[in-house]
């Protein structure tokens, strides 16, 4: 699965919206998902890539495939720094 | 002299006993109680796994995208309000509506999410606190979303006085329409402490009702030799508020008048009642209303069902009604509800509200063994109807002191 389709699968399930509103050039803002919104959904892709990246996320991503984006970029970036990212949540 | 009168012309619930103000009076005077063994999370760690709890599920009236914003409170708070709004038929369209504003009373505010957040920090020890925590648990939560929701841009107010909360947030509402600051308020009180965390800190404090061993519902005996404390229960009750001509003029069905506000503050002790105190806040309602306290024929007492309560509330209706006392139908509808906080003072007044309208006087339940020291007419297992009301008077006292009386009145309605 893309990252677009695991993001529109999430918008989905938690926004109440359908597929067809989810394109890649759909607003966030239109979809009903606001900034803090956006920081909440950002816990589920973590759980999905093993990723640690909330208090990283830049405030101008204004449509889905900008949100798509910023995750390929994270995932490009672990890539080739493995163990960075992963795990950082948990305070142990 | 004051001229401005108000009308109540809604009124909404989401209560342990029914989420309409209908089901709620058919089981107030049917008897029936809310209260009962609690199924949350980690229930097993509590001393006394009891409560009030409202048959109230928040996704069968929010869209889940709205849903993570709201905690239980508001859910509730946003529900009755709503009910107030539809019985009012009121339109904010049709208003001014900086001159519309919003009162609550809440002791607690969002606290499941409290609950959860530090949950998630202390107990998970992870770092993954939901970003909408601050705003679900803020105690002006529920009020703000109340104003959002009928875009009302008057004053947005919440009051937090504990267990009177609810009644303060009515009454300085009232004030507010006395004055000409607005012309409608919708005011009530909402409470949803029903979590591990809250309830452990209660127990803490020895002021819950041990479980009855027999009968879970029946733990909670105000006025009883057996009482052995209080029982938390949640929900939401509010009020629509209206001055009167305004009402009149649109044609609003009118339910009662609130006529008396009365406010005092014990400062013996930050839990400790005084006589002095209580009979205080009910004369200055009487004083309010201009009110003779002949009039009153019914009492909806505070009654938590704590020693120490009972035994003084008694005493200061003695004080302010002397020898009639006696003969005065005084109640705790917490035998059955159970204790609602933030929230009681607003559900108790709408409990006394709807019992002028329909002529009935709920009961206070499991008083079967009186207390020596409570020897007053507490309606005691069997609620009485066909009783001719003209004025009801709910009292409300608050851990902080914060004492606060409410009267409402059947005055120029057609009944």
């Amino acid at each position: 699965m893309s990252t677009l389709e695991i993001l529109q699968d999430i918008l989905i399930d938690e926004f109440d919206l359908t597929r067809e509103r989810v394109a890649p050039d759909a607003e966030l803002a239109a979809l009903g998902v606001d900034s803090l919104d956006l920081l909440e959904l950002m816990f589920k892709i973590e759980d999905r890539y093993k990723l640690a990246i909330r208090d990283d996320v830049p405030n101008d991503l204004t449509t889905v495939q900008d949100v798509v984006g910023f995750i390929d970029r994270l995932l490009a970036a672990q890539s080739k720094s493995p163990g960075s990212g992963a795990g950082r949540h948990t305070a142990t | 002299m004051n001229t401005r009168r108000v009308a109540v012309t809604g009124l909404g619930v989401v209560a342990p006993l029914g989420n309409s103000v209908e089901e709620l009076c058919a089981n107030l005077v049917a008897g029936r109680s809310g209260i009962r063994q609690l199924d949350i999370p980690r229930w097993e760690g509590l001393r006394s796994p009891i409560g009030a709890s409202a048959c109230f599920r928040g996704d069968a009236h929010f869209a889940a995208s709205r849903l993570r914003m709201l905690d239980r409170v508001s859910q509730m708070a946003l529900v009755a309000a709503a009910q107030a709004v539809a019985g009012a038929n009121l339109d904010f369209s049709r208003e001014n509506r900086d001159r519309c504003g919003v009162s609550v009373g809440c002791g607690m505010g969002g606290a499941e999410s409290t609950d959860e957040g530090y949950h998630i920090i202390y107990a998970e020890r992870s770092d993954r606190v939901k970003p909408y925590t601050v705003l679900a648990s803020m105690t002006n939560a529920a009020a703000s979303w109340i104003g959002i929701d009928y875009g009302m841009t008057g004053p947005n107010l919440t009051y937090s006085t504990a267990c009177s909360s609810g009644a303060v947030a009515v009454g300085e509402a009232a004030r507010r329409i006395q004055s000409g600051d607005v012309d409608i308020m919708l005011a009530g009180g909402a409470e949803a402490p029903l979590t591990f965390g809250v309830l452990r800190a209660w127990e803490a404090m020895r002021t819950i009702a041990a479980p009855d061993a027999r009968d879970p519902s029946a733990s909670c005996r105000p006025f009883a030799l057996n009482r052995t404390g209080l029982v938390l229960g949640e929900g939401a009750a509010f009020v629509a508020l209206e001055e009167w001509g305004h009402a009149t003029a649109r044609g609003a069905r009118i339910h009662a008048e609130l006529t008396g506000y009365g406010l005092t503050t014990d400062t013996a002790h930050i839990t400790r009642p005084t006589v002095a105190g209580q009979a205080g806040a009910m004369r200055a309602a009487l004083n309010s209303a201009r009110l003779d306290h002949g009039a009153v024929g019914y009492v909806n007492a505070h009654g938590t069902a704590t020693l120490q309560n009972d035994a003084i509330e008694t005493a200061a209706i003695k004080q302010v009604f002397g020898a009639r006392a006696y003969a005065l139908p005084v109640s705790s509808t917490k035998s059955m509800h159970g204790h609602l906080l933030g929230a009681a003072g607003a559900l108790e007044f709408v409990i006394a509200v709807a019992s002028l309208e329909r002529g009935i006087v709920p009961p206070t339940m499991h008083l079967d063994l009186p207390d020596p020291a409570c020897d007053l007419d507490y309606v005691p297992e069997r609620a009485r109807t066909g009783v001719n009301l003209n004025a009801v008077m709910s009292n409300s006292f608050a851990f902080g002191g914060t004492n606060a009386v409410l009267i409402a009145e059947a005055r120029d309605l057609q009944r």
